[in-house]
């Protein structure tokens, strides 16, 4: 038996060889995330006259698993601005923390200072950007809808490596290659986006919503819908998508039975 | 040595519950020369008067703009008013970089208040030995807060700090129902009213001893800023002028006018 | 006083031979000069208020705000030194915010008064600081249902309990002092300040324990109360402030937030109403004082 205090409760040398100490080594490379976990998929949002629509579906995958189903993806911020969020959920939550401890940071002196939506933009940018640059990122792409600080309809997007853009209609992930070009269809431009009507831009992003369920496979039917005005927000966390018709689905290669 | 046993250092109360260290900091603020701000609905204003060590010698700088939104005028320890005002540029500008915002007033004068409180409650630290008004714009308008050793700060209409300036503030006091709808003009001919009230009495007003900031809103609630701007030499020849001797209350036309 | 010139009241952390640390009980001194706070513990929520003596005419009416938000649901004011005050009001959000990192749920009053406490007990073990130079009145509303966790985006196990239980009673409101000594007690109805014995013998007459008072009401008291306690200190102009917090079906859902103007204004008005009512009477009583006095005299 080996007396030296140092080598009791350890595994014998003589029996399984010598401890490799270099399992030890703190100092070396440091990996962070790779990638995300459970995920949320697309995020889309359309300028209108008076604000900014904006939707995203209750889901939550593992991989190709449909793990939540009741996830709600669109977060508010302090009754003016919301926020939704695309990527991995466990980042966004992480996020949504931050944004709730600097709302009530913001809301200790009530003399009417406010961060407005593109204050909020600026600042999700710069968190983003800086875990980037510390080779962290959070994995996350974000859509920023609200008003700016002249009470016009403000609407940008920050990612994870803390890119920002602006446009009257936006979509993140699978979103961006297929509400886009429908939502543009609408709203070219910023004048064709202050000429729609909260009806209308409601209707494109249902439509654009319906689009995605059908081709996005880690999409749901049921999603959350924000319209972020002057008067406040006007959220829905429990939509469902209506008229869906699969008639095209047998036209599709692969779908179903049919394998070629 | 000592007037009594409790005024060795900041962290000891006296019998009273009085900190002499804090009163005696606050007396540093009483030999630094006069200066003055007022507010309005639109505008603040600071007014200061400069003193020189020598005739040949420059005057000692009395104002400091921060930020394009706001400003500061010093009476007391100038290297303490140093110190304070990188900080307030370092807060005012990480505000804009990380918000996109400009600084609101409160904050920013709070946070020199909690820097200079927590000198008087620990050994070692000695009180700021300065007095600052801080005048600027933010989105609830324009503001001056006054800045005192011992931390306190307050917002006021008018104020005025440093050697007599006393006869200052009666002169304020008196006027205060005025200030609220004066234009810009008429808010640095106030200041330099007051200021010319604590003069002593061989000392007149002159384009070399007298500073002038001016920061404001182009109009009641607007967004759009007169950034902090500072006057000195010929600049302010044209203010001076109209509050020179035999000019008096001419332009306001008060209540010398007795024997016409 | 026998604590001047012995030297044992000269540094803090240093008890005198009979066992007291002056230092502490100067600060004490100090919040005894200070404006009165109040606060008092309604069934439907919690009201502070504060009177504001207008140390200069040149000073903003309506601003330089005296009550403190701590975190969303609680307030602080505070009688004293008003920077020490300042002090604490930006430890407590410190606090708040760090109790919400580690658990994800707000803070409750309770806790926050305990930690508070533990921190002004800390500013009186070492001669390298000084006391705090204030009393703290903290106000909370604990949310009276369960809260989701922060950051919180699914509603759990649609089948189960999902670890909730059925009839578990939550939050209600509170009230803590926190004094210089670190020494904090839980209150109905508490008092700081110059004036805090003529409110003290108010907030008594108002069976607070019984736990029927409520807020709209406590904010009528509470206003009254500081008009009496100033009445001590009458040569001097005030201001009076006041915040609330109410439950979640009460006006402020659960938030602390300034009293709205009207009924500030309202409260205002019924108490230099009831304090000239006083005073008439108090006339009224003079015009007896003959007799009366005729009687003490036997």
């Amino acid at each position: 038996m080996n007396h030296l205090p140092q080598a009791w409760g350890r595994p014998r040398d003589d029996y399984y060889g010598a401890y490799d100490a270099s399992y030890f080594q703190s100092n070396g490379p440091n990996q962070h995330t790779q990638q995300p976990i459970v995920t949320g998929t697309s995020v889309v949002a359309l300028k209108f006259k008076d604000g900014v629509v904006i939707a995203a579906d209750n889901l939550a995958s593992y991989g190709s698993l449909a793990r939540f189903t009741d996830v709600k993806r669109l977060r508010t911020f302090a009754d003016t601005s919301v926020v939704g969020f695309g990527g991995d959920v466990s980042d966004m939550q992480y996020l949504d923390r931050l944004l709730n401890s600097l709302d009530t940071e913001e809301a200790y002196t009530s003399s009417g200072h406010t961060l407005n939506a593109r204050n909020l933009h600026i600042y999700l940018s710069k968190v983003l950007y800086k875990r980037r640059s510390d080779f962290n990122p959070l994995w996350n792409q974000v859509l920023v809808a609200g008003l700016d600080e002249e009470k016009k309809p403000f609407l940008a997007s920050a990612d994870l490596l803390g890119t920002t853009f602006s446009a009257p209609s936006l979509a993140t992930g699978f979103g961006a290659h297929l509400a886009q070009p429908l939502l543009r269809k609408v709203a070219p431009d910023e004048e064709a986006a202050a000429t729609l009507s909260k009806e209308q831009a409601l209707e494109a992003v249902k439509e654009s919503m319906k689009v995605l369920f059908y081709r996005d496979a880690r999409s749901m039917d049921k999603y959350s819908i924000a319209v972020v005005t002057k008067e406040g927000i006007d959220l829905k966390e429990n939509e469902k998508l209506e008229n869906q018709s699969w008639a095209f689905a047998d036209q599709i290669r692969g779908y179903g039975t049919q394998v070629n | 040595m000592f007037r009594n046993n409790y005024d060795n250092d900041s962290v000891t109360f006296s019998p009273q519950g009085r900190i002499f260290q804090v009163e005696y900091a606050s007396e540093a603020v009483k030999q630094g020369s006069v200066v003055v701000g007022i507010v309005s609905k639109t505008h603040a204003v600071l007014v200061a008067l400069k003193r020189n060590a020598e005739e040949l010698s420059s005057y000692q700088k009395k104002i400091i703009a921060i930020d394009e939104h706001l400003g500061l005028s010093l009476a007391g320890l100038a290297s303490d008013a140093r110190v304070l005002s990188n900080f307030m540029k370092q807060q005012s500008l990480s505000s804009r970089l990380t918000y996109g915002r400009a600084i609101p007033l409160e904050r920013l004068v709070s946070a020199i208040g909690d820097r200079a409180q927590t000198n008087t409650q620990h050994y070692g630290k000695r009180p700021y030995g300065v007095g600052l008004l801080v005048a600027g714009v933010d989105e609830t308008g324009p503001h001056l807060f006054e800045f005192q050793p011992s931390g306190m700060t307050q917002e006021m209409i008018a104020c005025a700090i440093g050697a007599r300036s006393q006869m200052a503030r009666t002169y304020l006091e008196r006027n205060l129902e005025k200030f609220a709808d004066s234009s810009k003009e008429e808010l640095v001919i106030h200041g330099l009213r007051a200021l010319k009230e604590s003069l002593a009495q061989d000392k007149e007003l002159t384009v070399e001893n007298c500073s002038v900031g001016v920061v404001g809103v182009r109009a009641e609630g607007m967004k759009t800023i007169e950034g902090f701007r500072l006057y000195d030499g010929q600049d302010v020849k044209q203010w001076v002028d109209l509050v020179a001797d035999g000019t008096e209350e001419g332009g306001a036309g008060e209540t010398m006018e007795v024997d016409t | 006083m026998t604590s001047i010139g012995t030297g044992y009241d000269l540094t803090n952390s240093v008890f005198s031979p009979d066992g007291r640390n002056f230092q502490v009980e100067y600060a004490v001194k100090a919040v005894e000069n200070g404006g009165t706070s109040i606060g008092i513990r309604c069934k439907d929520g919690v009201v502070l208020a504060v009177e504001k003596v207008i140390t200069s005419k040149l000073l903003k009416p309506g601003a330089n705000k005296r009550i403190a938000t701590i975190d969303r649901h609680m307030g602080v004011v505070s009688s004293g030194l008003v920077p020490d005050g300042r002090h604490f009001v930006s430890r407590a959000r410190d606090e708040a915010a760090s109790w919400r990192q580690v658990y994800k749920t707000p803070i409750t009053t309770k806790d926050l008064a305990s930690r508070m406490g533990g921190y002004l007990q800390a500013y009186t073990l070492y001669s390298s600081v000084r006391p705090f130079g204030i009393t703290a009145i903290v106000a909370g509303w604990d949310s009276e249902v369960e809260l989701p966790v922060d950051g919180e985006v699914g509603s759990g196990p649609s089948i189960g309990s999902g670890g909730k239980v059925e009839g578990k009673k939550f939050g209600g409101p509170a009230l803590y002092m926190i004094e210089p000594s670190g020494l904090y007690w839980g209150y109905y109805g508490a008092a700081t300040g110059k004036g805090r014995q003529s409110a003290k013998a108010e907030l008594e007459k108002l069976d607070l324990a019984s736990g029927n008072l409520s807020l709209q009401d406590g904010v009528k008291e509470a206003a009254k109360i500081i008009y009496i306690a100033h009445a001590d200190n009458k040569d001097k102009e005030f201001e009076l402030e006041m915040t609330w917090i109410s439950n979640l079906d009460g006006p402020t859902k659960g938030r602390h937030e300034e009293v709205p103007k009207d009924i500030l204004e309202e409260a205002e008005r019924l108490a230099k109403k009831e304090l000239e009512g006083d005073e008439d009477e108090e006339e009224t009583k003079e015009e007896d004082k003959p007799a009366d006095g005729d009687k003490m005299e036997e």
